[in-house]
């Protein structure tokens, strides 16, 4: 199909255009939150400020942005952006799974503070919220954070040893 | 089937002058391609600067959260539909995607066959609801002008329809003069408009626009 329309035709056009957005259909439709957003308790949200703090300060720790932890962990950059800032995104499985594998920290005591399994132990809970108090998403680690991140790293390997033992 | 290219004309919003473009009645490979490693990037960039400038993520677009994998999955789909594509500088500009089997609910064209426009997006440089200047204006406009046009070859006598993104609302009620019919339940609220066939008359005719 060919379109034969002269220059001015088009100009008048894209002039009129303006400053407007043009975009039809759902699936131009930028998404909402979804089914993983949901509702949470204050006690789920208070392990998800963790969640996300944690993420956050692992990835600047490793002087990673948020592309190159994507890319390492292979999930979309998108999805770390909401992570860290949006206490009541509720990840997929696979992606905590893909994080704890790159941080080498415990899936199952990620899975916990990031809202996909329940946090039975009132330990961990306490620690998460201490490690989220402690913690600033600065734009570099004080030694403040780095200590709080380093004590945390320590509670979130500690239950595999106790499995272990 | 080789696809058909038509010269048309962008406004470079940067400089302020007009440049040459391809209007293209296909969406291939190398546009998906486009899709995926040129606009996401530039998608995320914005994301990261919003996250920068520590601006609530409730002023944020609404694309703060797309799923691209699923949304690449459905792109992936145009493949099989009657697609258009903008190219300027060698780069995807904006992309349409049309189905021919809708009918027109307007009470004045009701049951007569129009082109329904069921995709239609530009790439993040040219959007302006993400805080930037767009890079080039009339993308939009062209993809509406190829549907408007396919619609009389198909002897639809102008007629299209689409479900309008809330940040479009405005441009395709006042600008391009199409009937408001209202929000559409079924599609998540979107508003939906029709071009009628005196409608499409005006908006291709007029040579000095409205």
């Amino acid at each position: 199909m060919k379109l034969e329309r002269s220059k001015e035709w088009w100009l008048t056009r894209a002039r009129r255009e303006g400053d407007a957005t043009v975009g039809a259909g759902l699936l131009a439709l930028d998404a909402k939150p979804d089914s993983h957003t949901g509702t949470s308790t204050g006690a789920a949200e208070e392990a998800r400020i963790a969640f996300g703090r944690f993420v956050n300060l692992m990835r600047r720790r490793r002087g990673l942005s948020v592309e190159r932890l994507a890319e390492l962990a292979e999930l979309d950059a998108s999805e770390i952006l909401i992570i860290e800032d949006d206490v009541h995104y509720v990840p997929e499985p696979r992606t905590v799974f893909r994080l704890a594998q790159t941080f080498q920290v415990s899936q199952p005591r990620l899975m916990q503070i990031a809202g996909l399994a329940v946090v039975s132990d009132a330990g961990l809970r306490q620690e998460a919220v201490r490690f989220a108090a402690r913690s600033e998403a600065l734009q570099k680690l004080t030694p403040e954070e780095n200590a709080a991140l380093e004590a945390f790293v320590a509670v979130l390997s500690q239950e595999d040893l106790k499995k272990v033992k | 089937m080789t696809a058909e290219t038509s010269t048309i004309y962008l406004l470079d919003k940067v400089v302020g002058t007009a440049v040459e473009a391809e209007l293209r009645d296909a969406i291939e490979e190398a546009q998906l391609v486009d899709w995926q490693t040129k606009w996401q990037p530039a998608l995320i960039v914005v994301l990261q600067e919003l996250a920068r400038q520590r601006v609530p993520m409730a002023q944020w677009p609404q694309s703060w959260h797309w799923d691209w994998r699923a949304k690449m999955t459905q792109v992936a789909g145009l493949l099989a539909f009657r697609g258009f594509s903008v190219l300027c500088a060698g780069v995807t500009q904006g992309l349409m995607r049309v189905d021919l089997n809708k009918h027109a609910r307007e009470p004045g064209q009701k049951g007569k066959p129009l082109v329904y426009i069921d995709y239609l997006e530009v790439a993040p440089w040219n959007r302006t609801d993400l805080g930037k200047t767009a890079r080039y204006g009339g993308v939009g406009t062209a993809l509406l002008s190829a549907a408007v046009e396919l619609s009389l070859q198909e002897d639809f006598k102008g007629r299209i329809g689409l479900h309008s993104l809330p940040q479009s609302d405005g441009f395709y009620r006042d600008r391009c003069g199409m009937t408001d019919l209202g929000a559409d339940a079924q599609y998540q609220g979107l508003m939906y408009f029709e071009m009628t066939t005196e409608q499409a008359r005006t908006f291709l005719d007029e040579e000095n626009g409205v």
